[in-house]
């Protein structure tokens, strides 16, 4: 039975960091159309940018999370307006009919990684970070650097719901994500509110990244499997819908924490898209998503 | 027309434009004075709808004027635009259906950051619609038409606008709502409003206008003062649209 538990515990952690990555996504979909394939690589600078924070400055880990949140997100502002509103504007406004965007998504991901690895190299880095003596529950003991990961991820959520619900900024936001031409009537400055989105969708990416870094290494590739899993998060909690993100990245965490324990830890990648696979057949919009919010 | 004197609130002079390549508008030419309701009449794909997008911004015209309270607004960003005092009123089904009913009111709002703005924002439409205050906590997706309208009203009156300019309130609502919705609208205009009332119910709108404009094919084809305007045959015909059987029928008065 602590097995059991041991595996969920493991899940749910690993979960908190699809959840944060899909969220991004999901604010990027409603916020600009766009289905944002480089997230994954936004994740990895996130935690090359705490790693490097980390032993330049040697701030304490609460300080490394935010510091690098802070630059990602900066930098995901930069690739918005330098590169996707381009694109965007030539398909005539901020909503994207066609291919581009997917395609454009692609190709800064394999450019951002390309850079990461000019500048970084290939080695993956150790992140020594030291959160102290393991967490005892009972009869489960639990490494200390997962209950940071629930306990920092509960708290970005919160801070993104109270953001998006209590401020005017954040009501912007929705509106923008409704409906752009209303919002630009409500006399929001909707060029703005597109950089807000893409900044906070990259800070909680690289919130991820810093999170998974004590735990695993840091290298250039880390993105990739963790977009995948975020999309199947997505898709299974409905994608777009915020909720969603966040039901759908405990539910891949830990049904391939389960498998993984159970089943045969070197198939651990495939249970996702069992779940996501059966969750479509099922319910096709996803678990929390709404059939009507077809987006051109 | 009274108002040869005073500067108009809003003049739009030979304005030109459309999508992409197609031309909608050609060259349309209207004034609102300070403090009364115009009539914008006229059909589907008439280019009332298009009209409206140059005034509130949202797409800028190819040639021509439009000046705002003395300054030129045309090809200005929309959300500048609002913050000059000129706010488009959606249709209601164009509220946010996800949202609170308070949460839509603030949102109108959003270039007012004072909360006491805000607040006697929210005060002042729910005076002019108290069913709005009941609601005030439920999400927008399940008021009524009628409702919805009042919403989207109100919405536009909590940037205290100089001018509004109302997207057909009539749309798709019963006879009596509608009558309830004009006279809402009867009494703001009464407490100092300026209104652009664009229309497909011709007589509702006349009631209610000082000085109405038919548009067809992308430029103004009739004007006048309203109380001539609702008994003028050509201003029905002109607005039931161009068909052939119309046309005989006029050329038969």
């Amino acid at each position: 039975m602590s097995y059991f538990i041991d595996l969920v515990i493991v899940g749910l952690s690993l979960g908190m960091v699809y959840a944060l990555v899909a969220i991004g996504i999901s604010l990027i979909y409603s916020g600009l159309d766009v289905v944002h394939f480089a997230h994954g690589e936004i994740y990895m600078l996130g935690a090359f940018i705490g790693l490097i924070i980390h032993n330049v400055f040697k701030l304490p880990f609460p300080l490394v999370l935010i510091g690098s949140m802070v630059v990602t997100g900066l930098i995901g502002v930069v690739i918005e307006r330098v590169f996707y509103r381009r694109i965007l504007r030539g398909g005539g406004g901020y909503t994207v009919a066609g291919m581009a965007m997917v395609i454009c998504g692609f190709g800064m991901s394999i450019v951002l990684q390309n850079v990461a690895f000019l500048i970084f190299g290939a080695r993956a880095l150790p992140f020594p970070v030291t959160f102290g003596m393991p967490i005892e529950l009972g009869n489960v003991t639990l490494p200390a650097s997962y209950a940071w990961i629930v306990i920092a991820a509960i708290v970005l959520m919160l801070s993104l719901h109270l953001f998006l619900t209590k401020t005017r900024l954040g009501l912007a936001v929705r509106a923008v994500a409704g409906n752009k031409e209303i919002a630009y009537l409500m006399g929001i400055n909707v060029p703005l509110a597109i950089s807000v989105i893409f900044g906070v969708a990259c800070a909680l990416g690289a919130a991820a990244g810093v999170l998974v870094g004590p735990i695993n290494y840091v290298q250039v590739q880390m993105g990739v499997g963790v977009l995948i899993k975020a999309f199947a998060a997505a898709v299974v909690g409905g994608f777009g819908s915020l909720p969603g993100a966040v039901l759908g990245g405990l539910l891949v965490g830990v049904t391939e924490s389960l498998g993984a324990g159970y089943l045969s830890g070197s198939y651990k990648d495939i249970y996702a898209f069992i779940l996501m696979i059966i969750v479509l057949m099922v319910r096709p919009a996803g678990l929390l998503g709404v059939i009507s919010k077809v987006k051109a | 027309m009274t108002t040869g004197d005073a500067a108009p609130m809003l003049a739009a002079t030979d304005v030109v434009g459309g999508y992409g390549k197609v031309q909608i508008l050609n060259g349309v030419t209207l004034r609102v004075p300070r403090g009364q309701i115009a009539a914008l009449l006229g059909g589907n794909g008439t280019g009332k709808s298009t009209m409206l997008k140059a005034l509130s911004g949202l797409i800028k015209p190819w040639s021509g004027s439009i000046v705002f309270d003395g300054d030129r607004i045309d090809g200005m960003r929309p959300d500048l635009i609002v913050r000059r005092g000129l706010v488009q009123v959606t249709q209601g089904k164009e509220a946010y259906p996800a949202m609170t009913v308070e949460e839509n009111l603030l949102l109108g709002a959003h270039v007012k950051p004072d909360r006491a703005t805000r607040a006697r924002g929210l005060e002042r439409s729910y005076g002019y619609f108290p069913i709005l205050k009941e609601r005030r906590r439920q999400l927008t997706g399940t008021l009524s038409g009628g409702q919805l309208q009042m919403l989207c009203i109100a919405r536009g009156l909590m940037s205290e606008p100089k001018m509004m300019l109302l997207d057909e309130p009539s749309a798709a609502l019963a006879p009596q709502v509608v009558l309830d919705i004009f006279r809402a609208i009867g009494r703001i205009c009464g407490d100092g409003m300026t209104l652009l009332l664009v229309e497909q119910n011709v007589r509702m709108a006349l009631l209610l206008a000082e000085y109405g404009y038919v548009i067809k094919d992308g430029v103004i084809h009739i004007e006048g003062p309203a109380a001539q305007m609702i008994d003028d045959d050509a201003v029905r015909m002109s607005y039931l649209g161009g068909t052939v059987a119309d046309r005989d029928q006029k050329m038969a008065l």
